[in-house]
């Protein structure tokens, strides 16, 4: 009876301990909201390497999510005050008021941020640390239609680079044809007006006085400035933009420009390649596309001919109140390695923040690779569009008229400097 | 002592029987059973619009900054009136309130009228005319943003194929006429509720009283402003006060077709707020508590003096 009593609390014994055990092994579930739910070849990134984080670390499972993002936007804004945001989430460096409100949790002490580019570092820094694993960089980039602009008569020349005035000739002589000269829209974005304007900009004033434009502590009534917004006004003036500027979205855009009725130019970030090279059944570009790249126009008497914008773009942040950062920085870290920033750049064509190594890249779309490298050759950059500089009212009114309004051909020169200096000169 | 226990003796019976009165008539229900009825609507109504309008109007009072508070007193309202963002988007939103509704109702009462004369179809109608309440805010505006489009909208295309180019624009990306657009939108979508209710009002219309308007020989237009119209403006001045207040609080159409712009033409207190609240990178929700806050006011207050003007001091007998 006493044996079978000892026999009967050893099992019962056992058993507690292999249920301890099954407990001990049920992994740590993180939350991971990424945007890109519409273009797959990023979606299929940021999936493969959750995939790959979990295979690794039995202890880590993660709960991926792709949020339109917007919606991430406003989801989150929500749910950091309430203590609900999810440990892993997609960011960009225009929502500073992020790191403000202390709901980011550096990185420092999570991901090895010797992998991250130095010069995306300072896109996340603040206050010392970094905040954000910087996946997703471009450069702002004119692309073109080689066959349309030649049949305007149009020679682009080897430096790929036309002049002040040779511009304003492709945009009348597109008007002249009865095509497009520049494919944009502003119906679901607060930038994509303003490409061309300030990307011209900033060739006129070069990297430090831009900077001040953009910092507020020079005038839009700068005659450098006026200069090349009297100019812009010349092309739009003379049809450059569609009629459809104010409602046509990003995405119909891309295909005004390479499908249909089709564009001279498109001025984009060279996150381009996300509809870009999807298929022409999903509204990308078509295999025969003759696609070229060239440079923004130089300003007459211009500072930087060779300046362009380098951006950081998606990035993903850990939430400060996250109840799981060691799982939440373990997957970040394992994601910030050399070589899926080379497999970012191969299946999504596009800059990356995180080292890599470009001679391990093995892309399909090697051509227009190359043919950006060679455009990006030599640049002077200048970090960061308007909208990671202008806050608020002013980023509101950059919205409102540089976006929308005086490409559209709504207001004047005049109109629109004031506007700008009122909602954005420090000091106004 | 005699007087009080026959007091009670007599009193007896009168308490009993309104005690079996009480379980057939809830107008004689204890407190404790009318709190049982009365607490999940309670709970939901100071959980859900109580708390959070209290709330709202509170946090007015603060810069919140983060996790971060600070009383800053009124200095959000003395702000808030030198907004000249908020005064346009004050000056558009009265304009969809006063105005919109006059469309909306006008083109109801005239569906309904149609239908009531008998038009060709009418069946079919009513069902056509009524699809656009069921559709959602965004295939609405979806659909209307196509129709407006500059290169292949319906309205420009019309334009086109009549020869009148010279009128073809694009409808929401000028300013002088995206509030148009978007009002005419609005209207095309509420038309069906307004013709449903305008039809239901006509049909209980007494027919004693327009058949004796028939026998004086009174013809459609003069029955339609001397007896119908008049008749049916309790139900015409409730409608346009619904709609006044939908108005006063317009967001999604708008959000969705312009978001505000072109240059601000078609902002509307309800876009500018939820701007200040998410969309000018800060979490500060004083500001925009103070906005919602003052609009409250203005709204209620809107609602209480078009009551007042439209209270009708004839009460129609027949």
């Amino acid at each position: 009876m006493r044996r079978a009593g000892l026999g009967l609390a050893f099992t019962f014994g056992a058993g507690l301990l292999a249920a301890g055990a099954a407990v001990a092994a049920e992994p740590v579930q993180i939350t991971m909201w990424s945007n890109w739910p519409d273009e797959p070849a990023k979606k299929d990134w940021v999936a493969a390497r959750v995939r790959e984080f979990e295979a690794t670390n039995k202890q880590c499972a993660v709960k991926l999510s792709f949020i339109p993002k917007a919606d991430i936007y406003t989801q989150a804004k929500s749910a950091v005050r309430t203590g609900q945001a999810p440990d892993v989430f997609y960011l960009e460096p225009d929502q500073p008021e992020f790191l403000a409100g202390g709901f980011l949790e550096p990185l420092d002490g999570h991901v090895d941020l010797a992998k991250f580019e130095d010069w995306a570092k300072p896109a996340w820094t603040y206050k010392g640390k970094v905040y954000g694993l910087p996946v997703e960089a471009y450069t702002v980039e004119l692309y073109y239609n080689k066959d349309l602009v030649k049949k305007v008569g149009v020679e682009v020349p080897p430096s790929h680079q036309l002049t002040q005035a040779g511009f304003a000739d492709l945009v009348r002589k597109g008007a002249a044809a009865g095509i497009t000269p520049v494919s944009q829209g502003v119906g679901d974005r607060p930038f994509p007006g303003g490409l061309l304007l300030f990307e011209s900009l900033l060739r006129k004033l070069g990297v430090e006085d831009y900077g001040k434009l953009l910092n507020g502590t020079l005038s839009f009534k700068d005659p450098r400035v006026q200069e090349v917004m009297t100019w812009f006004k010349g092309l739009v003036d003379a049809g450059a933009y569609p009629k459809s500027f104010a409602t046509l979205k990003l995405g119909e855009s891309h295909y005004y420009f390479y499908q249909k009725p089709g564009a001279l130019t498109f001025p984009d970030p060279s996150w381009f390649t996300g509809r870009a090279f999807a298929s022409p059944e999903s509204g990308g570009m078509p295999a025969t596309f003759p696609l070229g790249i060239m440079q923004f126009p130089a300003m007459d008497d211009g500072q930087c001919p060779t300046c362009k914008t380098l951006a950081v773009a998606g990035s993903f942040v850990m939430y400060a109140r996250g109840k799981n950062k060691a799982c939440a920085g373990a997957l970040l870290d394992s994601m910030a390695t050399p070589g899926n920033g080379d497999k970012w750049m191969e299946q999504v064509s596009l800059q990356t923040g995180l080292k890599s190594d470009p001679a391990k890249i093995n892309s399909s779309h090697a051509d227009y690779f190359a043919e950006l490298n060679a455009r990006n050759k030599g640049a002077t950059y200048f970090f960061g569009t308007p909208l990671l500089y202008y806050r608020s009212k002013c980023a509101e009114t950059y919205t409102q008229v540089m976006n929308n309004a005086f490409p559209a051909g709504l207001i004047g020169v005049a109109e629109a400097a004031d506007k700008m200096d009122a909602a954005c000169r420090k000091g106004s | 002592m005699a007087g009080t226990t026959a007091l009670k003796t007599t009193a007896a019976p009168t308490e009993n029987a309104p005690a079996s009165g009480r379980v057939s008539d809830p107008r004689q229900a204890t407190w404790p059973v009318l709190l049982v009825f009365l607490a999940p609507a309670l709970v939901i109504y100071l959980g859900l619009t109580a708390y959070p309008a209290v709330r709202t109007i509170f946090d007015s009072l603060f810069t919140i900054e983060g996790s971060e508070r600070s009383y800053v007193g009124l200095a959000n309202y003395r702000d808030l009136m030198g907004d000249e963002t908020f005064w346009i988007a004050v000056r558009n939103t009265f304009v969809w309130a006063f105005v919109a509704p006059v469309l909306d109702v006008a083109t109801g009462l005239l569906l309904a009228l149609a239908l009531y004369a008998g038009v060709p179809f009418a069946r079919f109608l009513r069902v056509a005319w009524f699809t656009p309440v069921l559709l959602s805010y965004v295939v609405v505006a979806i659909l209307w943003m196509w129709i407006y489009n500059y290169d292949w909208g319906v309205v420009n295309e019309g334009l086109r194929a009549a020869g009148l180019d010279a009128l073809t624009r694009s409808w929401l990306g000028d300013p002088n006429t995206a509030l148009a657009s978007l009002i005419v939108t609005h209207a095309w979508k509420w038309a069906g509720f307004n013709m449903v209710v305008c039809l239901a009002a006509i049909h209980a219309l007494p027919s004693e009283v327009l058949e004796a308007a028939e026998l004086d020989n009174c013809g459609w237009g003069a029955k339609l402003r001397y007896v119908i119209v008049p008749m049916l403006r309790p139900t015409l001045l409730n409608l346009y006060v619904l709609a006044f207040i939908g108005k006063m609080k317009v967001f999604d159409l708008v959000w969705i077709m312009t978001g505000g712009g072109p240059l601000w033409a078609t902002e509307t207190v309800s876009t500018y707020v939820y701007k200040r609240a998410f969309n000018w990178n800060t979490f500060d929700l004083g500001y925009p508590s103070a906005i919602a806050t003052v609009w409250f006011g203005v709204v209620c207050a809107a609602v209480i003096i078009l009551n007042r003007v439209f209270k009708s001091r004839d009460r129609l007998e027949y």
